[in-house]
């Protein structure tokens, strides 16, 4: 396929995405519906952190929970939005089937669907951020930031995210009826289990073992380690920078494999089931 | 049943029992959406109490954040299933039947409160195993009269919020549900529900003086933690707001229903889909 031809599929997927998502509002309400969530999210941990060391918010343990749950934007986003374009597509507007009788493609289509939630994640992310800064006072010396290394784990770690929402559309295909519930399940699941705000060395042994399988794991540790030049992890600190890049690359490389047969399998037993054009909520 | 009582407050009566009923059974015949209002707070509460741990943190906080996801569970429903209610049987196709019923809109509302308070409350049971079971959090001697008494007024005062909301929403289409979306974790900041929302200062108690579901929680943490609760104000007189709140929300949101009734037949969004 022309390179060209790819890109004006991926450019019109996103221009309906962004129509979709912003057409109920105008660009202020939408903005302000689109970072009111994950400014809540970090606000709830600055209130934790607050309570616990009575409003000394300098620490370093918060500031390495903050970025955590800053780049889980991403994976809420973008997951769960993947999962939502099946669900809405399907059941609200009852416009899948158009999109598997067009030329587009369903991987096109979904990559250029979830190019807007990595806008409104990105957005979100750099609030984030901005606020901690300039409101909450987490500072560190930028002079640690590796940023070779942490534009690199950033963008295979968004490789994984993406994969992750191919396999959760997948599954919407499938399991119409579970679809909003799984979406959202996952987002959660991950929170618990990657240490986005908590180090993995507290989960009981068995679940640890389970997220050093998962990408987002590495993915979290080496984004902190990159930024403020350490990790949350003390297990993972045994893990040199090179064998922690190593890792995220192996992990997703595994990941994004199984994830994209898994969701060729789940969309080959939908289309089976007559699940393609099933209505089930509205 | 019907024998003294004037006839619309029987056929009232009767619509709030239909509607609860509906909810209720409805609500086990879908195994996927027990799963996502048991188990999803409790994971979410989960983390939040790894992370007092990894904090170092006294261990009554931990229990101030299963008390919390505890009480999530209620803001989710009423969000959701009160708030949004409304728009989800525009969707369906289903809300001209509401206004061609002969009983009152507030009787078909508050069925669907004591429905989702009913159902909401065994999905608790997931959280209240998970944070005392499995995590192993404590509280202290307390008073059960009294934290029934705070519980059921906190659930009132929300519950009526639930139906101001569902008013307004109304006359919504997606912004309805994008309102939701955006309302469940500023809320639950607001609320402290993870973390005492004395530790928000003059914010927190703003917050309380608008939202029940803070103050209530407040209360209920502070009958079962006593002063390791942190609370913002005296139990008794949070109780007292609380019963403020359920008369001013209940005459909100008849008020509300009677005037976005009129306003949403007159632009003709009452079977409006896709909006």
């Amino acid at each position: 396929m022309a390179v060209t031809t790819l890109a004006g599929r991926l450019r019109t997927a996103a221009w309906l995405g962004w129509q979709i998502e912003s057409n109920w509002a105008d660009p202020l309400v939408f903005a302000i519906y689109s970072v009111a969530r994950p400014l809540a999210t970090a606000l709830i941990l600055m209130g934790i952190y607050w309570a616990v060391t009575g409003g000394h918010l300098q620490r370093d343990a918060f500031l390495l929970f903050y970025i955590g749950n800053a780049f889980h934007e991403y994976v809420l986003r973008l997951v769960v939005g993947m999962g939502w374009v099946v669900v809405e597509e399907r059941e609200e507007y009852e416009t899948l089937k158009y999109v598997y009788a067009s030329p587009i493609g369903i991987f096109t289509y979904l990559w250029g669907r979830s190019s807007v939630k990595f806008a409104q994640a990105t957005l979100s992310v750099v609030l984030m951020f901005l606020m901690g800064w300039f409101v909450l006072g987490l500072r560190w010396d930028l002079g640690v930031v590796r940023w070779g290394a942490f534009l690199l784990a950033f963008g295979i770690g968004l490789v994984a995210v993406v994969y992750l929402g191919f396999l959760v559309a997948g599954l919407a295909l499938l399991l119409p009826r579970a679809a909003m519930t799984m979406n959202e399940g996952l987002a959660v699941a991950l929170y618990l289990l990657c240490g986005v705000i908590y180090p993995i060395d507290l989960l009981p042994r068995g679940l640890q073992e389970l997220t050093l399988l998962l990408p987002f794991t590495y993915w979290y540790e080496a984004l902190r380690r990159f930024l403020i030049g350490h990790g949350a992890s003390e297990r993972l600190s045994a893990l040199s920078d090179g064998q922690l890049l190593g890792a995220l690359i192996a992990a997703t490389l595994v990941f994004a494999v199984a994830s994209h047969f898994g969701y060729l399998a789940l969309e080959r037993r939908a289309r089976k089931l007559g699940r393609l054009d099933q209505t089930t909520l509205f | 049943m019907s024998r003294g009582l004037p006839a619309s407050l029987v056929l009232d009566l009767r619509a709030i029992r239909a509607r609860a009923f509906v909810r209720i059974v409805g609500s086990v015949r879908e195994p996927a959406w027990i799963v996502s209002d048991a188990v999803f707070p409790a994971v979410g509460m989960c983390a939040y109490v790894l992370l007092y741990r990894a904090l170092g943190a006294p261990r009554s906080y931990e229990t101030l954040a299963v008390l919390g996801g505890i009480m999530s569970t209620y803001w989710i429903n009423v969000l959701w299933g009160m708030g949004a209610q409304l728009y989800w049987e525009k969707q369906q196709g289903q809300l001209q039947l509401y206004f061609a019923a002969p009983c009152s809109r507030m009787a078909i509302l508050t069925g669907m409160a004591l429905g989702g308070l009913i159902m909401t409350s065994s999905r608790t049971l997931v959280a209240i195993a998970v944070g005392f079971g499995l995590l192993g959090v404590r509280v202290q001697a307390f008073d059960p009269a009294l934290l029934v008494l705070v519980f059921l007024l906190t659930m009132a005062a929300l519950y009526m919020l639930g139906m101001l909301l569902s008013s307004l929403f109304l006359l919504f289409g997606r912004e309805a549900w994008h309102l939701c979306n955006s309302l469940q974790e500023p809320v639950y900041f607001l609320s402290g529900l993870y973390f005492p929302i004395r530790a928000l200062g003059a914010l927190g108690a703003t917050a309380a003086g608008i939202i029940p579901l803070g103050l209530g929680l407040d209360a209920v943490r502070q009958v079962l933690l006593g002063a390791a609760a942190r609370g913002l104000l005296p139990v008794r007189t949070e109780a007292l707001i609380l019963g403020a709140f359920i008369v001013v929300f209940f005459v909100l949101a008849r008020m509300a229903l009677t005037y976005l009734e009129g306003l949403s037949k007159r632009e003709g969004r009452l079977t409006q889909r896709w909006q």
